[in-house]
């Protein structure tokens, strides 16, 4: 049977999300037989392929355009989405921001800040634009599967992937897999 | 009594009449979730999380609030009300911030253990975004308004269980927040920093300074205990984490405070900032030095043998357990003969029959306080005044403008006019009179006139002053022939004077203490002593109530339990009176009886 290909990526994030992710330790060995992990932040590949995947897991939550564009071709090349994280489910650390606002909060990081010298906001066109509000994934695209969590753990993540292997859809979590925290 | 019967989720289900169907529910094991409603709090029906349906109503109701009657159908997870609760939970969530992972109360917050509950794993609505300032001038807790859901606990228990009216709810719809006193920051309100409202708040939005993000309880153990602030005795949950103590919580089901605790069981004994003694010191050639239990214990037991008895003295702090205070009784009263022993602070003359109890106060129309100053004293028996005043007592305050209770008494008079407040009191239906240490004799004798009328409470300065009274130390202490001088100041704040007023400044003086103080400097001997959260021992509060205090932590260095140190000190006198702390215990509760 033929493999069943996953894609990942990861939008404003800590990257403790795809850490969990490997924190499944040798069950990856295992999950390798039936998956094939297409692209990801740590393989080579980073962007899924464009004859698209089975699955798609984003970590991390959108707060700029470049996150929204991430967001997009992933839906648009993924059968099934997954929310990997609060971020990716809710917005969580990043949208601590919303709180002040977008302004306030990159004044008080790139011009303010103790530390800073000769400030500067980042604006170059390479970059996504902030956001007014950061959002869980959600918010723009449609998420098949939320695996709430900062992160979650690496058992609720190879809970969901083997429920779904097995066809087990939509899957539900037992209470020691769902966590805020 | 006749039951009201209902059916529950197609179970027969029998409760009392007046029962809710909430309270229906949990005695028939059934879970309802809430959130707003709190069991020692009114339910006042506001966050609605706990709707259930009922046969033949119009609409979902409030479980908290709606009483049962007879024949009710009542589904408690029926699609319809799990729809309704998912709905005002994603409801809930979309104000303010209900991030969990960086907030002091995930893992034991009720709003979280709702959205586990019915699995909201994403936000439904659009977060709304508007920031709430975070109120952090509040020595002990902070108040982050934006975790907050607006429940009202915190509010009712200020009111309804404190009477203290400090918290409230100001402005209207999603700007609607707790306030203190109409918007004065916390910090500078008439706070009396109780911490009752730490204790309902269901989210991170009112937490502890010293405790937050420390553990939580799944990682922390609790001893029930007795809080020794004052003479009430209210019953505490220490929490502690790998021996240490990271805050004391009222425990719910004490039977004198019923939860209650004030800034002097609370907060108090975790910030005391005195040095400890851990070690016995020994005073040689003119030095204080460390020394081991058995050489100090000696010194003490060759001066006091040496003596004879009239030149024995014994002064004693009240906060002590009834072990301590029967050991010393039987040890230099009994077997010394010594005549001369004494008590760390002033008693409430004695017990007026017939004798009420704290709970009284709540049943009673008039309150007489005389002599007494339970806000400063005794706060939390001050509660159960205000309280009572709320629905409508009067209260009238005897001796001393500056009293704390006089601004919500509807009569001020000074002691020598008690005969006014009599008179008032004895035309009432069910007066009370809580009287205290400032009662003069005459005052004391004017009170016998509400004898078969009223009910008397004593309010008793210290701790285990009624105890100490019935082992007899008083405050008659003569110092002046006194010549070898034990000082049990434990945990007390002396002076030197207060201990050594009228004593020959060449006594030998033998303290046994918590902390270092100008008294154990001058000291011959100190005996280390363990503190209120390292011992095990029987208390006796105002109303003669005996209630046990449980250790939660160990002593500090060498430190040992009050009545230890005495029972060692007998043995080094040859005197064997007991050495388990329930041989111990069974000889006092004996005596004081």
């Amino acid at each position: 049977m033929a493999k069943v290909k996953i894609a990942t990526d990861w939008l404003a994030g800590c990257a403790g999300c795809h850490m969990s992710f490997l924190d499944i330790d040798e069950r990856i060995v295992k999950l390798l037989e039936a998956v094939e992990i297409t692209s990801s932040p740590v393989t080579d590949l980073k962007h899924p392929p464009k004859e698209g995947v089975t699955v798609g897991i984003l970590e991390g939550a959108i707060c700029n355009t470049h996150n929204i564009d991430v967001a997009k071709m992933m839906r648009e090349r993924c059968q099934i989405l997954i929310a990997l994280g609060d971020c990716a489910a809710f917005g969580n650390v990043p949208a601590m921001r919303n709180l002040v606002g977008t302004d306030a909060a990159l004044k008080r990081a790139y011009l303010d800040a103790e530390s800073v010298v000769d400030g500067l906001i980042p604006d170059s066109p390479e970059l996504g634009k902030p956001l007014d509000r950061v959002t869980g994934i959600g918010d723009v695209v449609k998420v098949d599967l939320f695996i709430p969590g900062c992160p979650p753990s690496a058992d609720s993540i190879f809970f969901a992937l083997s429920e779904l292997l097995a066809g087990r859809v939509p899957v539900t979590f037992p209470p020691q897999y769902f966590k805020y925290d | 009594m006749d039951m009201v019967n209902i059916t529950m989720n197609g179970q027969k289900v029998s409760a009392p009449p007046g029962s809710t169907i909430l309270q229906a529910a949990e005695q028939a094991g059934i879970d309802i979730p809430t959130l707003c409603d709190h069991p020692v709090l009114i339910s006042i029906g506001a966050c609605r999380i706990c709707v259930v349906e009922v046969k033949g109503q119009r609409t979902l109701i409030t479980a908290c609030t709606f009483p049962i009657t007879e024949g009710m159908e009542v589904q408690t997870e029926s699609p319809q009300v799990v729809k309704a609760r998912k709905f005002i939970i994603d409801m809930l969530f979309s104000e303010r911030n209900h991030y969990c992972p960086f907030c002091e109360a995930s893992g034991n917050c009720e709003l979280q253990n709702l959205g586990y509950r019915y699995g909201l794993d994403h936000w439904v609505y659009p977060t709304y975004t508007k920031a709430f300032p975070i109120d952090s001038s509040h020595k002990y807790l902070v108040m982050e308004h934006n975790r907050c859901v607006l429940c009202g606990r915190c509010e009712r228990a200020c009111s309804d269980l404190v009477g203290n009216h400090t918290l409230g709810l100001r402005n209207r719809g999603n700007s609607s927040m707790i306030h203190c006193d109409a918007s004065l920051p916390w910090g500078d309100s008439s706070c009396i920093s109780c911490g009752t409202c730490s204790q309902v708040c269901p989210t991170g939005a009112i937490f502890d300074r010293r405790s937050s993000f420390m553990g939580r309880d799944e990682q922390t153990e609790v001893v029930k205990s007795i809080c020794s602030g004052c003479s009430v005795g209210c019953g505490t949950e220490i929490v502690t984490r790998a021996g240490n103590v990271l805050r004391i919580q009222g425990d719910w089901d004490a039977e004198v405070s019923g939860g209650l605790l004030c800034q002097y069981g609370r907060f108090d004994p975790l910030y005391e900032g005195r040095e400890r003694v851990t070690k016995p010191l020994l005073r040689r050639a003119g030095k204080l030095e460390q020394a081991g239990w058995d050489e100090a214990l000696r010194a003490i037991a060759d001066r006091v043998g040496g003596a004879r008895a009239n030149e024995l003295g014994v002064l004693t702090s009240s906060n002590c357990t009834n072990e301590a205070l029967s050991l010393l009784d039987m040890l230099f009263r009994r077997k010394l003969k010594a005549p001369n022993l004494g008590l760390l602070n002033d008693t409430a003359p004695e017990q007026i029959e017939p004798k009420g109890w704290l709970a009284d106060i709540a049943k009673s129309d008039v309150i007489l306080v005389v002599g007494a100053d339970p806000v400063k004293d005794q706060p939390v028996s001050s509660f159960f005044v205000k309280r009572a005043v709320d629905k409508g007592a009067r209260l009238i305050v005897a001796g001393g403008k500056d009293n704390g209770l006089a601004p919500f008494a509807s009569m001020n008079v000074e002691m020598a006019d008690v005969n006014k407040a009599i008179e008032i009191a004895g035309r009432a239906a069910q007066p009370i009179v809580l009287y205290g240490a400032g009662v003069t004799e005459e005052a004391a004798g004017v009170l016998k006139k509400l004898q078969g009328k009223a009910a008397f409470v004593p309010l008793e300065p210290g701790v285990n002053t009624r105890a100490a009274v019935a082992f007899g130390f008083t405050n008659g202490f003569k110092p002046s022939a006194v010549k070898v001088l034990y000082a049990l100041v434990g945990e007390q704040d002396c002076g030197i004077t207060d201990v050594l007023k009228g004593v020959d400044k060449n006594v030998f003086l033998a303290v046994q203490a918590s902390f270092k103080s100008p008294v154990t400097e001058r000291a011959d001997v100190v005996l280390p002593m363990a503190i209120w959260s390292e011992r095990t021992g029987t208390l006796t509060n105002t109303e003669g109530r005996v209630q046990k205090a449980n250790k939660a932590v160990d002593p500090a260095g060498e430190a040992k339990p009050d009545w230890e140190v005495l029972s060692l000190l007998a043995e080094k006198l040859g005197k064997r009176l007991g050495s388990s702390l329930d041989e111990i215990s069974v000889n006092a509760s004996r005596q004081l009886k």
